[in-house]
């Protein structure tokens, strides 16, 4: 499977990256893209089983690249990895289509316990 | 208005045992590799500050020597040390601060919310905020170290 992982931080890809493969997803393909406008271009080359978004990103939000992909009629599943996860932040996430958002500091399960559901 | 009776403060062990397990997770899979104690940092360093705010106030900070900068970096994305920029240097250790520091956020009294990780080249003065702990460690014989700041005093 192909996990799509968009943050600009390079740094938290890579972190998410570790985490990942610390949750025993090392068989999965992870790819990184550094803003909207990049991820929307992998996802054209190869379309992702499971989309990894930052909260916060210069340019366009990851909540605007989610809401844009649904407009598109894409059904990916999506989860937001953010700094803070406030009630409000978790209800409008669910509101525009993602199935979970997991925060930081996380732990690798965290991610099984997000992640389980959608690549078992 | 807010008192505090009994407001638990994290040891400096805790400080150390958060930054091990980030350590180990992200960038060195040694047990061994960061180990306590060792020289102290000189004035050339690469400081990572994240803020808080809410029930706690203050910040916690991850101060690098310049070289266990570059390292960290380097071991994060995959690089040699030498083809490590200051971008790469300010991304890693930010990001490193902000993953410590969450993990420290964790032990304090809540609601809080923390602040984007700030990283400068050089120490870092807070106004109004005084250090309550500090960790000293060593990583591939570079000096580090993890303080926990609070508002007031």
């Amino acid at each position: 499977m192909r996990i799509l992982v968009v943050d600009d931080s390079r740094a938290m890809r890579m972190i998410i990256e570790r985490t990942l493969v610390l949750a025993g997803y090392d068989s999965h393909e992870i790819v990184h893209a550094g803003d909207a406008a990049e991820a929307a271009r992998l996802m054209a080359e190869a379309p992702p089983d499971l989309i990894l978004c930052d909260w916060n990103m210069p340019g366009t939000s990851g909540l605007d690249f989610l809401a844009a992909i649904r407009a598109a009629g894409w059904s990916v599943p999506f989860g937001f990895v953010t700094s803070e996860a406030s009630p409000a932040m978790r209800e409008k996430a669910l509101a525009a289509g993602a199935l979970f958002l997991i925060a930081k500091p996380f732990t690798p399960h965290d991610f099984q316990e997000a992640l389980d559901p959608v690549l078992a | 208005m807010e008192t505090s009776t009994m407001t638990y403060v994290p040891s400096a062990d805790d400080l150390e045992v958060i930054t091990r397990e980030v350590w180990m997770s992200f960038l060195d899979g040694d047990p061994a590799g960061l180990v306590a104690g060792g020289s102290a940092l000189g004035e050339d360093r690469v400081t990572g500050c994240i803020q808080l705010s809410g029930m706690y106030v203050g910040a916690i900070m991850l101060e690098l020597a310049p070289a266990a900068a570059q390292a960290a970096a380097a071991a994060l994305f995959g690089m040699a040390p030498g083809d490590v920029g200051p971008v790469e240097v300010a991304d890693a250790v930010g990001e490193i601060t902000n993953m410590v520091g969450g993990n420290v956020k964790s032990m304090l009294p809540g609601p809080s919310t923390l602040s984007l990780p700030a990283v400068v080249y050089g120490q870092l003065t807070l106004p109004g905020v005084q250090m309550v702990r500090r960790a000293e460690l060593t990583w591939r014989g570079q000096p580090l170290a993890v303080s926990l700041w609070r508002q007031g005093g």
